[in-house]
């Protein structure tokens, strides 16, 4: 992002304030259409869920200002509690997940080997698949009595497992289907950052006597680590976000284990019509989100490559 | 050495297939179980193949649940989306790139800002103004906000900075104003940016769910993802029905990424480069 701002930059010192008045009204007005509905859909209602959170409203009577009684009622209630522990969870289980097998499989991919068009097809097909088709098929291949997956566990003679029924696997399970889903977005990320790292640098380590594993642990993991931030960075920001596979599969059960707070809040504000309360759940989303992202930022320096 | 190069490339064909299948199988089950009448996927074993194939429930579908409805209100959602976001990012990524004016880096870095807010933030206060609006069960509701992409713009707004200045100026040397510059120099240069912006939002679009699930209540204004969600509520565990469903909606898709493959890998690319 920064390195586009700044490629901007020594033209306007060029050229300052020197501005032809008919061109500039030309870049108002291009702007303009995109730009209102961004104003109007994004930017006000940033600042008018803040007011919302701050009411009762449930849509069927006039809101009461209420202060920040929604976010005190957050740390009193104990399915929030539960829900942010689970997203805690799918979060700490599904990005590394998401950055190990589709770094494993790109750095496969670049070795120049044959199929390359056939594989990358594959992988990709899941990404593109919309997320309900994907709930339906694996509440087909995860039902306990006759999906693909037990009837083949028992043909090894293993026991059948409730992964859509059984608390403590269900949450696993909606952590597989996610990285399932997402693992060929990230492949394809990785791909392009290896096919960027210079061929000579491995030349070099090469008379250095560097093995393939040295080679991989201290050339191609941070020349490629400004991809590896930016896929932890999303990676956490969609897990947070994670609705359509728990709304179509689990509706948060079995006894709430996949109740996550992208669901949660759909559920407060859309299901229960309390609009306050889920506002204030999202602000906390919010929040959640720009600590995170602020933190990984400052600590960015000390482990991107290009950033030192 | 030459014995282990070729041992380390079956090493790695093993991995990748091991994950194709992966990747594939649960298209491949979904497709066969479609395929078979209902009732049987529970009494037979499931790894037969069912030939010939059994038809019946993609009539039903069709018949029944009024998916071609469905499909022609998503195709209607997703074509205009698309088209608005191409028109109104490209023109405000040119403005973004070439043309000068007062507050132009402010306002650009107010629309960075913006790739920040997630979602769920953003949609209940959207629901009340589509509500105030009286939008709610409309297309127009999942229309109209989509178009307005920072994240479009931001994509064309890069290209158009490759673009070169001595054109610009040669252009505005014989008299070319912006609009006219736009539209017979620099759109028909940027098929393949404007290409890879339209796959993703369509694709996008499409696929979205959360956002038509709150605004659609009329069974005859859904989109295909709304219905076949709904359809685990009326069918239950009829598994040849729900399969067949989920194949018609994956099937454009995955037609389009055929037909398309390279502006569909270069949108994932180019979402890389943000970072």
């Amino acid at each position: 992002m920064d390195k586009a701002l700044h490629q901007r930059l020594p033209a306007k010192s060029k050229r300052k304030n020197n501005y032809r008045w008919k061109e500039s009204i030309w870049g108002y007005i291009f702007i303009l259409p995109n730009f209102l509905l961004m104003l109007v859909f994004t930017l006000i209602p940033v600042i008018f869920a803040f007011g919302v959170s701050m009411t009762d409203w449930s849509l069927l009577s006039a809101p009461t200002f209420v202060g920040l009684d929604n976010y005190v009622r957050i740390f009193q209630d104990p399915v929030a509690k539960i829900t942010i522990k689970n997203t805690l969870v799918f979060t700490a289980m599904s990005v590394p997940l998401r950055i190990v097998l589709p770094l494993l499989l790109a750095v496969a991919l670049n070795q120049k080997i044959r199929g390359l068009p056939f594989y990358r097809t594959c992988y990709y097909l899941p990404v593109i698949s919309a997320s309900v088709a994907v709930s339906m098929v694996f509440l087909w291949i995860l039902d306990t009595n006759f999906g693909l997956l037990n009837r083949f566990l028992v043909i090894f003679g293993l026991d059948p497992v409730g992964w859509l029924t059984d608390p403590d696997v269900a949450l696993l399970s909606i952590v597989l289907v996610t990285v399932w889903r997402g693992l060929g977005f990230n492949m394809i990320i990785f791909l392009a950052a290896l096919q960027d790292v210079p061929e000579d640098l491995y030349a070099v380590a090469d008379i250095d006597g560097a093995n393939a594993i040295q080679k991989f642990f201290h050339l191609t993991i941070p020349l490629i680590s400004p991809a590896i931030f930016f896929l932890i960075i999303t990676g956490i920001i969609d897990s947070f976000q994670s609705f359509d596979l728990v709304y179509n599969m689990t509706n948060g059960g079995p006894a709430r284990s996949t109740l996550l707070l992208g669901y949660y809040i759909w559920r407060q504000a859309f299901d229960y019509l309390r609009m306050g309360y889920g506002a204030a759940l999202a602000y906390l989303l919010f929040f959640a989100i720009l600590l995170i992202t602020i933190l990984q930022w400052s600590v960015r320096k000390r482990w991107v490559f290009g950033e030192q | 050495m030459k014995r282990k190069k070729i041992f380390r490339k079956i090493l790695i064909h093993l991995l990748l297939l091991t994950g194709a299948m992966i990747m594939i199988v649960p298209f491949v089950w979904s497709l066969l179980t479609s395929f078979k009448p209902a009732g049987e996927v529970f009494t037979r074993s499931p790894f037969w193949i069912p030939w010939p194939p059994d038809f019946s429930s993609y009539e039903r579908i069709l018949e029944k649940l009024s998916f071609i409805k469905y499909a022609g209100n998503t195709l209607k959602i997703s074509a205009l989306v698309t088209l608005g976001q191409l028109a109104t990012c490209s023109l405000a990524g040119y403005a973004f790139a070439k043309i000068r004016f007062p507050g132009r880096e402010k306002l650009f870095l107010a629309y960075i800002a913006t790739l920040m807010i997630p979602g769920s933030v953003v949609m209940i206060p959207n629901f009340i103004v589509m509500r105030n609006l009286g939008w709610v069960d409309t297309h127009r509701a999942l229309i109209i906000p989509a178009i307005g992409s920072a994240y479009g713009t931001f994509m064309m707004r890069q290209f158009f900075l490759s673009f070169p200045d001595e054109l610009e100026d040669a252009a505005k040397l014989d008299g070319c104003s912006p609009p006219k510059f736009y539209w017979h120099i620099l759109l028909p240069n940027a098929q393949p940016i404007l290409a890879t912006l339209g796959v993703m939002a369509f694709q996008g679009t499409w696929n979205d769910f959360q956002w038509p699930l709150i605004i659609l209540n009329s069974e005859s204004k859904r989109t295909l993802q709304i219905g076949l969600s709904f359809l685990t509520s009326e069918f239950h565990t009829d598994w040849t029905i729900l399969m067949a469903g989920s194949i018609l909606t994956i099937l454009p898709i995955i037609v389009l990424f055929f037909l398309a493959q390279k502006y569909f890998v270069q949108s994932v690319k180019l979402t890389g480069l943000k970072g």
